[in-house]
């Protein structure tokens, strides 16, 4: 079938033929009802005319019986004068009138008995034109053979019966006209909420990622789908922003240290091809640069990671200050051995919510920069406690050099390392990495300035790991 | 030491089989899960190297398959996937230890040796006993020619995983992963900094060190 021979797109819809249903079964309904009533309204009036007939026969033939054509003749006489006439032709047995209201029978095998009929008399109106009313009767053979019809005038229930067919008639358009026209309407006010979400959806699927579908605040169906698909919506761009974000981030933060590691193999390579450098010792530090890039990579990785995933996987509730008192046990010697003051501060019977691997990952980390950034002679103090908010807050304080407010926001961006810690070993993606655990516990990382600047130290850095409240 | 290494990386599984060649040891390899399987019913082996993804079986298939054939034999995993749950799946299967690609030969070479170790020692010791050092790990003591040394319940599990691993080379992830039970790599040398401490005390005033470094892997216990 062409496109163009299809039924209009309205009358494709599922809510239409649907109400096209409901329209079938509530007509076919609606027909046995109006069927009933047309049987027991002008089936009525018809019956109740028939016995009048019949009736009236019966006491003709009575007459009949008793006195002969004579005593039929003089009822025909009597009963022309009463209310409510019967038509009636007394014939001989050849079919000759013998007396009656009407011409002649209307039936034309005079024989044939009982015999009913339905034919029409003429009359003159009060103008004195002729018209014509429906009537009904049947004859029957008198005992000497005379043949008697006795019919009746059934215009009035013939009027009656019409206006019965027309009430019907109009009933039964009216449920098929408003039917279509709800249908119709429920189709087109459907197809137009379906038309939102089928547009978004196409919209999708060609590469809109951003389509969204309009809640029109009606709190039905429709919008409980809108709000379930912009929220999947939601979700999807997000980590597909993640993924895509992932891999640039990849990309660009081992393109640095790869590059380096090319050059240094290259310079290595003329060297020893010069005869000027030592083989081994070229190699050798090769294979340490390679060591730093796979370890870059590894933290780039779990960055990524982090931040595709949003949350942290296997959150469990846990014992802050067991966690913080294990990874203090790890670096207090040292911190012991590199001449600083060590403190652990926890508070107890707290619970938090979360993946202690990374966050063991993440304190270790802070503590590998205050231990790497305190010159000797310093103090590094963990800290368990619970903010009067709730949340739990890990918190690494240590008197060196501090990072100056302006710099903070930037310290946490990946590979940022100030000016004067360039001398300093590492890759520059500890607090990134521990910025990243933060947030995928839904937490946050703060920066402050430490205990403050006295003579030659300090003024000193404070980060804090805050982790949400527990349940 | 007879070493079934499974791995479909062909390049790395000669890499491995020339390294743990020249440390001694007897190398067969297998480049698919499929073929591993028939090689490890087929031969007695001390330890396995099995890598997680291969073609036609996956190790950790491979590793289940033969753990309910009743073979014990300690499994090595090698793997791209590090995170946790990855290696919790991979000792679910009946994996013995688990090390994250890329790795040095040295950490791969010291875990074999560790591994090759455990199924020495199958019965239940309460005293361990290395050269001149004696564990008792019921009472919790260490002697060294008979004179006490008193250590901080960390040190102790340090010296007891020294001791269970004495003559083979440990690298600070080993002890790290085992003695601390964190599987993240400090960008200081906190691990250093314990087992100095600990040599300080086990080998101070005696006439020999036992606890030595290995350049390039970590440290190792002489007896």
């Amino acid at each position: 079938m062409s496109p163009g021979m299809r039924l209009p797109r309205l009358f494709r819809t599922t809510p239409f033929r649907l109400t096209l249903l409901f329209l079938a079964l509530f007509g076919a309904a609606a027909s046995a009802f109006l069927a009933y009533i047309y049987v027991a309204t002008a089936g009525e009036a018809t019956r109740r005319t028939d016995q009048d007939i019949t009736r009236e026969m019966s006491s003709l033939i009575a007459a009949y019986d008793r006195a002969g054509v004579d005593a039929v003749n003089q009822s025909l006489i009597e009963r022309a004068a009463s209310e409510r006439p019967f038509l009636y032709l007394l014939m001989k047995p050849d079919g000759t009138r013998i007396s009656g209201s009407i011409a002649e029978s209307p039936l034309e095998d005079i024989n044939a008995v009982p015999a009913r009929a339905s034919f029409s008399v003429t009359d003159l109106d009060a103008q004195g034109r002729p018209i014509k009313h429906p009537a009904r009767g049947f004859q029957e053979h008198l005992k000497g053979g005379e043949i008697l019809f006795v019919g009746a005038d059934v215009s009035e229930d013939q009027a009656y019966v019409g206006k019965i067919v027309n009430a019907l008639r109009g009933a039964g358009t009216l449920v098929v006209v408003l039917g279509l026209l709800g249908g119709v309407l429920v189709s087109r006010n459907v197809s137009r909420s379906m038309a939102g979400l089928t547009d978004v959806v196409a919209a999708v699927r060609n590469g809109d990622l951003g389509a969204r579908a309009k809640v029109r605040g009606t709190r039905d169906e429709f919008d409980e789908l809108a709000e379930g698909l912009n929220e999947m919506l939601d979700r999807l761009e997000r980590s597909m922003a993640g993924h895509r974000h992932a891999g640039d981030a990849i990309a660009h933060d081992l393109r640095s240290p790869l590059t380096r590691l090319r050059a240094r193999l290259e310079v290595a390579y003329l060297d020893v091809e010069a005869g000027k450098g030592d083989p081994e010792q070229a190699l050798g530090q090769a294979l340490e640069d390679t060591d730093g890039v796979l370890k870059t990579f590894g933290a780039v990785l779990a960055i990524a990671r982090l931040q595709a995933a949003g949350s942290a996987p296997d959150q469990i509730l846990f014992d802050p200050a067991q966690l913080a008192a294990d990874i203090a046990e790890l670096y207090e010697p040292l911190c012991e051995d590199a001449g600083l003051d060590f403190k652990a501060e926890m508070a107890e019977g707290l619970q938090a919510r979360g993946n202690q691997e990374f966050l063991a990952q993440a304190l270790a980390n802070l503590l590998d920069n205050a231990v790497k950034y305190t010159p000797s002679g310093g103090a590094i103090m963990l800290r368990v406690r619970r903010r009067s908010s709730g949340e739990i807050e890990f918190s690494i304080t240590d008197t060196g050099p501090g990072v100056p407010e302006e710099d903070r926001p930037r310290v946490v961006e990946r590979f940022v390392r100030l000016e004067n810690s360039r001398s300093q070993p590492g890759a520059g993606l500890g607090l990134s990495l521990v910025g990243a655990v933060a947030e995928a516990h839904g937490g946050r990382l703060e920066l402050a300035e430490g205990p403050g600047k006295v003579g030659e130290i300090g003024p000193g850095l404070r980060v804090a790991l805050i982790l949400p409240r527990a349940g | 030491m007879r070493i079934l290494i499974v791995e479909d990386d062909l390049e790395a599984a000669e890499a491995m089989d020339r390294g743990l060649t020249e440390g001694g040891h007897a190398c067969v390899r297998a480049a698919d899960g499929e073929a591993g399987l028939t090689a490890a019913r087929g031969g007695e082996f001390d330890v396995m190297i099995v890598d997680r993804m291969m073609p036609k079986m996956d190790g950790v298939t491979l590793v289940e398959t033969i753990r309910r054939e009743g073979d014990q034999t300690p499994v090595l995993f090698l793997s791209a996937l590090g995170e946790i749950n990855d290696r919790v799946a991979g000792l679910q299967a009946g994996g013995d230890d688990y090390l994250v690609k890329p790795y040095a030969f040295a950490e791969l070479s010291a875990r074999v040796q560790a591994l090759s170790r455990r199924r020495e020692t199958g019965s239940v010791q309460t005293l361990l006993r290395v050269g001149e050092l004696e564990m008792d790990l019921i009472g919790r003591s260490v002697h060294r020619q008979g004179k006490e040394i008193d250590l901080q319940p960390r040190e102790f599990q340090l010296l007891e995983f020294l001791m269970r691993h004495a003559g083979q080379s440990v690298t600070r992830t080993m002890l790290l992963e085992k003695v601390w039970e964190y599987h993240f790599d400090p960008q200081t040398n906190v691990i250093d900094v314990h087992v100095s401490r600990l040599r300080s005390k086990i080998d101070k005033g005696f006439d020999r060190a036992m606890l030595q470094t290995v350049r390039g892997a970590g440290y190792r216990l002489e007896p």
